[in-house]
């Protein structure tokens, strides 16, 4: 019984059944494992949890603390890369249920590793089978939205990826909220936390895994025929994941990824000292947390309205935008910096976060358009590691040029601005490797490797 | 069918709406 439940054949839609309950499904999901962009919440109790108030001897230290969301994103990408083809074979009821099963597992095995003070176990909990968790949940409803929504892809994928970065938003707050109500002359709450969250996540997931479903093989949304123009770059044939990585366009949508992930996740990671140095004495640490919290709110609207303006001006397009007023707005950082004019350095962040959560939820849409939809999910899978990569290289290069500036006698509220001249080359990188890009060749087709087998 | 779609969709609408109110009070302090 169990097992008929989560095969793919008992998740086809009937006739009757109305798509847009599948967007929320993904949201499920989505909403749920965007809680990792707020792990940071996390990260000073954990250093607390002898001393309860204080870090006492015996306490973890902090450096050692963060390695937790590290190894839970590194393990995202790989987990993903690893998964994708058995995500695409089961379908999207038991790999969101799997995914349910290791995120919300991570955390009660992270809150065994708190109890037992072993912060290997909380690694192997929160950042392992959690990470895989992140992996499964974030590529499992992307082929899924595509097929039901084959007149707006962007639109569908953008809906639930814009759930990965608004998981964060409910998460902060939460987790604050629940860490007081918990907090004891003997617990600082992190530990009965970790349970409620791990508990929490895994019953809001399983309305996703409940609510989800396939389109019966040919559905097409009534009334919508495919468009007869040909549209560069669009493809009505399908390229098998294993073919998909040997194209030259995988690899240049790699480096478009993770050039454009690269610049967004330096900014996102050091947003907090970055204003409080560049206005020294006119921004506050609260108002600096204002700061971070305003741009992870464009992060999360730039992923639904970004991914569905690519429905209308085509993804190239879209990110060729991304790229060009990418560099245009970083180049002019330093500027306004300079001018001390605090309302145009946050708008100049939140258009350039808006474009960084953009360029996650347009990606599906961009892979469907080039390789069709036949592997699409997995493709996006593999081309996750990108997000792995960028994932240490931005936070380092923007900690290393910083600190090398200030060693060098450059003031604080100007260490930035070569970061920002280097971020603006990474996205020219992009932006070429984004220029280059044209259809697939027909050798690569399925159909044409089928034939020649 | 409808019914349960409007269910689903302030199922997952309603804990986001909380997390943007609450984001938007904290951006608040910034242009205080």
């Amino acid at each position: 019984m169990a097992a008929s439940f989560f095969s793919r054949e008992s998740t086809i839609a009937p006739p009757d059944f109305d798509r847009s309950m599948v967007p929320p499904a993904a949201l499920a999901v989505h909403l749920s494992i965007g809680q990792a962009y707020a792990f940071s919440t996390f990260n000073l109790p954990l250093t607390k949890v002898v001393g309860i108030t204080h870090s006492a001897p015996g306490d973890w230290d902090l450096k050692n603390v963060v390695w937790t969301f590290s190894i839970a994103i590194a393990i995202l990408g790989l987990a993903a890369a690893l998964f994708g083809r058995w995500v695409e074979r089961v379908g999207p009821r038991l790999s969101m249920f799997v995914a349910a099963l290791c995120f919300g597992g991570g955390f009660i095995v992270a809150a065994i590793g708190v109890h037992l003070h072993w912060l290997w176990l909380v690694y192997l909990g929160y950042g392992v089978l959690g990470g895989c968790g992140l992996g499964i949940g974030y590529i499992s409803p992307v082929s899924t939205l595509i097929k039901w929504f084959p007149d707006r892809p962007g639109m569908a994928t953008g809906m639930a990826i814009m759930g990965f970065g608004g998981g964060a938003l409910i998460a902060a707050p939460l987790s604050v909220i629940l860490m007081d109500h918990f907090k004891t002359a003997t617990s600082n709450g992190v530990l009965e936390t970790f349970v409620t969250m791990g508990v929490m996540y895994f019953m809001f997931m399983m309305i996703g895994v409940y609510s989800v479903r396939v389109p019966a093989a040919g559905w097409k949304p009534a009334g919508w025929t495919p468009p007869m123009r040909v549209q560069p770059l669009v493809t009505q044939a399908h390229v098998a994941v294993d073919v998909a990585w040997r194209t030259p366009q995988f690899w240049l949508l790699w480096v478009v990824l993770c050039m454009n992930v690269t610049a967004g996740i330096g900014v996102l990671g050091q947003a907090s000292p970055m204003i409080q140095e560049i206005f020294s004495g006119r921004v506050t640490p609260a108002s600096a947390a204002g700061f971070v919290g305003l741009i992870s709110l464009f992060n999360m609207i730039g992923r639904f309205v970004w991914a569905s303006t690519s429905d209308y001006i085509g993804r190239r397009n879209t990110y060729m935008i991304f790229f060009a007023l990418g560099i245009l707005l970083y180049s002019s950082v330093p500027t306004l910096g300079h001018l001390g004019n605090i309302g145009l350095f946050v708008a100049a962040f939140c258009i350039i976060l808006s474009m960084y959560g953009g360029g996650f939820a347009t990606i599906p849409a961009y892979l469907r358009d080039v390789f069709g939809t036949m592997h699409v999910g997995a493709i996006h899978g593999r081309l996750l590691t990108a997000w792995s990569v960028a994932g240490v290289l931005g936070p380092q290069l923007m900690t290393y040029i910083r600190e090398s500036q200030i060693n060098s006698g450059v003031p604080k509220a100007q260490a930035y601005s070569v970061t920002m001249y280097i971020m603006c080359s990474l996205l020219l990188i992009g932006l070429i490797c984004n220029f280059c890009m044209r259809a697939v060749s027909e050798k690569y087709h399925f159909r044409a490797a089928a034939k020649t087998a | 069918m409808k019914a349960r779609a409007i269910v689903l969709w302030v199922a997952v609408g309603a804990p986001l709406l909380w997390g943007v109110y609450k984001t938007l009070l904290n951006a608040m302090k910034l242009f205080q």
